[in-house]
This record gives C-alpha cells, sequence and structure tokens, in this order.
C-alpha cells in the first residue's frame, strides 16, 4: 500500500510541476495572443481591450491559478482563434486518434511479439541474422516514408494494388464505420510496423534474459522442451517488462502518429496541436500540452502499477531505492 | 599500433562493422563537399522548370520551384550531421550528469534524480519540441535540446545498472578510501564500466535524432524553412508523389540506410572498443 500511495503523490507533484512548467514556457513567448487575434491592421486601443477582455492584462500567478482552477473543474478554456472550447475539440480529435492508436499498437504487437519469440526460439542463426536484420530495418525507416510506400502500394488512385482509400476521414466520422474503419488502415500500418520493430527488439531482449534464467533451465529439466519452456515459462518471466514496453509504446504512440496524421489527412489530435501552435493559439496549446503530458504521466503510472502486480518479486522493494530487479 | 586504429580494423573486419564506416564516411564526405560544391546552387529556382521528372542535370528531379532535389539532399546531410553531433553531447552530459546523481552517496539526490527520471521518460521527444517550439520558435536547436534532453533521460535509465554495479565494486570503494573525490571516482572508475552500454546509446540517439528531424520537420516544427535538411528533402517528395512516385524513393532510403549505420555503428564500436571482448585491444594497450 505504502508503495501505490507514493507512486500516486509523485504523481500528482509530477502533475503540478508540469502545469507550471507549460504555462511558464508559453508565457515567456514573444508574440501576443491579442495581438494575433485582432489582425495585422488593429490600432493599439484595440489590441489592449483584446487583452483585458481575455485576462492577459492581469498578474501571471492570477492567470496561472484561473486556468488551474479550471482545469480542475474540467474547464480547457476557449480556443482563441475558432472561439469553440478546448474540450469539446479534444473530444472530436481524440474520436479519430484513439482508435488509430489502438489499431497500431495491436498492429505492432502482433508483428513484434511473434518475430521476437521466434528470434530467441529458433536455433538457425541464418534466420537469427534475419530476425536480427529485420529489427534494425524496421526501426530505422521514418514514419512519414514508410507511409509513402504502402501510399505508392495499396491506395486507391496512384498505388500498385489500389483496395484502401488513400487519405481523408470520413465527414460523418464513425457514422460511416466501414469508410472511416477503413481510412485508418495504412496509417496504423505505417506507425505498426516501426513500433513492432521496437516491440520486437524488447520481447527479444527480454525473452532472451529469462532463457538464461533458473526457471527455464528447471522447466527443461521437468520435462519441457526448449520451445515449451520458453513459451510457458520463459515469457510469464518477461510479461512485467513486456507489458511496460507496450505501456511506453502507447504513450508514445500519441505524438508517433502525428505524422501520419498529416499525411493521411486525418483529422486527429496531432494535427490540431500542431496547427495550434502554428497559430500561437495561446490558450489552447497550453490546455492541450497539459492534457497530452498528464495523459502520459497517467500512463507511466499505470504501467509501474501493472509492473508491480505481475511480478512479485518487486513486492518488497520500494520507490528510488534504485533496487528494482 | 594506436588504439584508435586498432578498433576501427576490428570493426572494418565484421560485415556490419564495413557497412556502418562506409554509410557513416560517405555521410561526412557529402557534408564536407556540399559546403563547396552541389551540382546547382541551392536558391539556383527555375520557375519554368518546375516539378521535373528526373534528367541528365537533374538526377532527382526539381522541386516546386524549380530547385534540383539533389543538390538540397546532399546540402541536408551537413544540417543532419550538425544536429546528429550535437544531440549526441547533449544527451551525453546531460545524461551522464543524471547517471552521477543517481549513483553519488547523498541519499536526498540519489532519490530525486530517479524518481525525475521516471516520471519524466514517459513525455516524448516530439511534445518537448512543440513546446519549446512556442517560445523559441522551430530551428535546429530545438530539435537538438528536445532530443538531447529526452535520449538523456533514457541513457541515464538505461546505463544506470552498469553504473550501479561499479559504484559497489571494490575498486571504487578501494579508490573512495584512497581519498579521490567523488567526480574523480566517476569519471575514471564508473563511465569506463557503463562505456559499452553509453556508446550503443549516444549512436542511437544520433540514428533517432535524424528520424525526429525528418517528422518536425515535415509537421512544420523542425529545422526553418528554406534551411536544407533531410526531413526538407523527405517533405518535398511528399509533394512529389502524384508527379513522379520512384522519386519519393531516395531521401527516405537516405535516411533510413543512416540510421541503420548508426544503429550498426554503436554495436561494432562497442564490441572493438571493449578490452574485455577484443583481445587485440589488450595487446596494443
Amino acid at each position: 500500500m505504502g508503495f501505490v500511495a507514493k507512486r500516486f503523490g509523485l504523481f500528482v507533484a509530477a502533475l503540478f510541476g508540469l502545469s507550471i512548467l507549460v504555462f511558464v514556457a508559453l508565457r515567456i513567448l514573444p508574440g501576443d495572443v491579442a495581438a494575433v487575434m485582432a489582425g495585422t491592421n488593429a490600432t493599439a486601443a484595440r489590441i489592449a481591450a483584446l487583452r483585458t477582455q481575455m485576462g492577459l492584462d492581469r498578474p501571471l500567478i492570477v492567470q496561472y491559478g484561473d486556468w488551474l482552477a479550471g482545469l480542475l473543474h474540467g474547464d480547457l478554456g476557449m480556443s482563441a482563434i475558432s472561439g469553440k472550447s478546448v474540450a469539446s475539440q479534444v473530444g472530436a480529435r481524440a474520436a479519430v486518434t484513439f482508435p488509430l492508436i489502438v489499431l497500431s499498437l495491436i498492429i505492432a504487437l502482433l508483428i513484434g511479439l511473434p518475430l521476437g519469440c521466434a528470434a530467441v526460439i529458433t536455433r538457425n542463426t541464418r534466420l537469427r541474422g534475419l530476425f536480427h536484420a529485420l529489427a534494425i530495418v524496421g526501426g530505422a525507416v521514418p514514419a512519414l516514408w514508410s507511409g509513402l510506400l504502402l501510399i505508392l502500394l495499396f491506395s486507391r488512385g496512384s498505388g500498385l494494388l489500389p483496395v484502401l482509400p488513400s487519405q481523408g476521414f470520413p465527414n460523418n466520422g464513425w457514422a460511416n464505420f466501414g469508410r472511416a474503419a477503413a481510412s485508418l488502415v495504412l496509417p496504423a500500418l505505417a506507425t505498426g510496423i516501426t513500433a513492432g520493430a521496437g516491440i520486437m527488439r524488447y520481447t527479444r531482449a527480454a525473452l532472451g534474459d529469462a532463457a538464461q534464467s533458473q526457471a527455464v533451465a528447471m522447466a527443461m529439466a521437468c520435462g519441457m522442451t526448449r520451445r515449451q519452456a520458453l513459451l510457458r515459462v520463459g515469457l510469464r518471466l518477461s510479461l512485467p517488462q513486456l507489458v511496460s514496453v507496450a505501456g511506453l509504446t502507447f504513450a508514445q504512440m500519441v505524438t508517433g502518429v502525428m505524422v501520419v496524421e498529416n499525411l493521411f489527412a486525418l483529422p486527429g489530435l496531432g494535427a490540431m496541436l500542431v496547427t495550434d501552435v502554428g497559430n500561437r493559439d495561446l490558450i489552447a496549446v497550453q490546455s492541450e500540452l497539459f492534457l497530452l503530458a498528464a495523459f502520459f504521466l497517467l500512463l507511466g503510472l499505470v504501467v509501474d502499477m501493472a509492473h508491480r502486480v505481475l511480478d512479485p518479486r518487486l513486492k518488497n522493494a520500494s520507490i528510488g531505492s534504485g533496487e528494482v530487479l | 599500433m594506436t588504439a584508435a586504429r586498432v578498433i576501427v580494423r576490428s570493426m572494418w573486419r565484421k560485415a556490419s562493422g564495413k557497412y556502418a564506416l562506409i554509410v557513416l564516411g560517405i555521410w561526412v564526405i557529402v557534408s564536407l563537399v556540399s559546403l563547396v560544391w552541389t551540382p546547382h546552387a541551392l536558391l539556383d529556382a527555375d520557375g519554368f522548370h518546375a516539378w521535373q521528372a528526373p534528367t541528365g542535370a537533374h538526377p532527382l528531379g526539381t522541386d516546386g520551384v524549380g530547385a534540383d532535389v539533389l543538390s538540397w539532399l546532399m546540402a541536408g546531410s551537413r544540417t543532419n550531421l550538425i544536429i546528429a553531433v550535437l544531440t549526441v553531447i547533449v544527451a551525453g552530459v546531460f545524461g551522464l550528469a543524471l547517471v552521477a546523481a543517481m549513483v553519488s552517496r547523498a541519499s536526498a539526490l540519489r532519490s530525486t534524480s530517479v524518481v525525475l527520471v521516471d516520471a519524466l521518460i514517459s513525455i516524448p521527444t516530439v511534445l518537448i519540441a512543440l513546446m519549446l517550439t512556442v517560445p523559441f520558435g522551430a530551428s535546429a536547436a530545438v530539435i537538438v535540446a528536445a532530443c538531447g534532453f529526452a535520449y538523456g533521460l533514457n541513457l541515464a535509465r538505461i546505463v544506470r545498472p552498469a553504473a550501479m554495479l561499479a559504484a559497489r565494486s571494490r575498486y571504487v570503494e578501494s579508490a573512495v578510501w584512497s581519498g579521490a573525490s567523488g567526480m574523480r571516482v566517476f569519471l575514471t572508475h564508473i563511465v569506463p564500466n557503463a562505456m559499452p552500454v553509453l556508446l550503443v546509446q549516444l549512436s542511437m540517439s544520433a540514428g533517432t535524432s535524424i528520424l525526429a528531424e525528418s517528422g518536425l520537420t515535415y509537421l512544420g516544427v523542425g529545422v526553418g524553412a528554406g534551411v536544407p535538411s533531410w526531413g526538407h528533402s523527405l517533405a518535398t517528395s511528399v509533394k512529389f508523389i502524384s508527379i513522379y512516385p520512384m522519386t519519393v524513393l531516395w531521401p527516405g532510403l537516405v535516411v533510413t540506410l543512416t540510421v541503420i549505420a548508426l544503429h550498426l555503428f554503436g554495436d561494432a564500436l562497442r564490441d572493438a572498443a571493449d578490452p574485455l571482448t577484443n583481445p587485440e585491444l589488450r595487446e596494443a594497450a
């Protein structure tokens, strides 16, 4: 219990630190959001009026307190450019990004886990070399490029094997389920392949370590074949690490899909964040950055907890003692 | 023979090491050559010959303003070389500073740094870069800062076990007892022990900085407009796709081959530069 409380306290402290960091980073910027909103030929009086209206002329500490209080009530503020609430924008975009991430992660796991296991199980050195090469090449391909290659191969219009729509998300969203799902396949493949190479490397390393363990030797002494011992005992041993890796991969994908969201013209979170940063939409960027970073911290928390549950050896280790494994 | 020559020779003997040395050698040479010569001047834009198919004069065609794609790709290699080198330096210094804190004898410093690394490590590079872009604008420096920060954290986490092991060893104990300062113990005993992991990680972060640059530049938050880089070439090639699909291949291929070379370079250097795995190095020393 001590661990859970401590880890949760750390999470809250990190969230608080993060809110200060994001706020400060966005308030030291030279561009003035009021000046941007008012347009290029606005008078100084108009800009000043806007500043007052948006509360940008108040002391920073008051602005920060206001923002924080809003966050705690689930009020993320209004976008200065579009005039819509940030929360509704984030919600609409997440409906595209989250299915995309989940699909990418599934593809990555389907590629990475079996190949990683096969790389440890096989005794054929040539095959091992091939798996090694696959992992290295897969991890070196920029997502933008694999996306382009997939378009060249499979998209309708320009592809060699025109089976999938190349770009765009249906205007009516998930109401048009088939079209919406089909538009996510190529982008998910593009990020899934790269992430799959990473998962394959970790699986190979974790299972390779487990293969040296006494537990696997014991299982084989009791009559299991090497393959059985690795898949039943070895995989269970490396499960905590694999869950951590899958969690971190999931987190990294939120930004990993930004490039393919742009390439495939999907209205996702990444595209929104990049547009808002470009527009210097201060209020929106501030809340979005905080929200995303908070999501990563939360995932870190969940992964740590899951790791703890899955690995009974950690029961007596405490945070920050450096005694983990 | 000096140690450096022994290391290079041992790397050259293996196929992966040879590949890495050749590709990285070409990278450095092309970067240097592009400073004094490219097939066409970068700003030699000819609006009448925009979006041209590859020809003898323009082996990779021309882009939307009629500039030579190959020249931009060549000039891009020096930008990426600088970004990669600086990222390695920033990540190395920041990461080692964190490791030093993590193995220091002050327990408050030790636990704070461990907790800090664990909390920050899940925040992705791209998000850090975006955060920095708002106040500072898009530039190569932002890429270096974001990559250096993120990979420094990563490095600290991965190097820590080796450093901890060394910190608890008898030779460190005896060095401390004979009066060596903490700094000296760290640099002469702990860093060399972490070197194998360190080399692999640093060379991988050089590779990842190239991938990060290409993604960020495509999103419009990477190197500034008008700066040649591989990300810029890749982003240009995206617009080529409906015109000359095959030219899309080249910039991506350059990035992929270089990143592979950097991954292999780290592994090869670790094997060749570690006296425990390379007997020739022991004889040379």
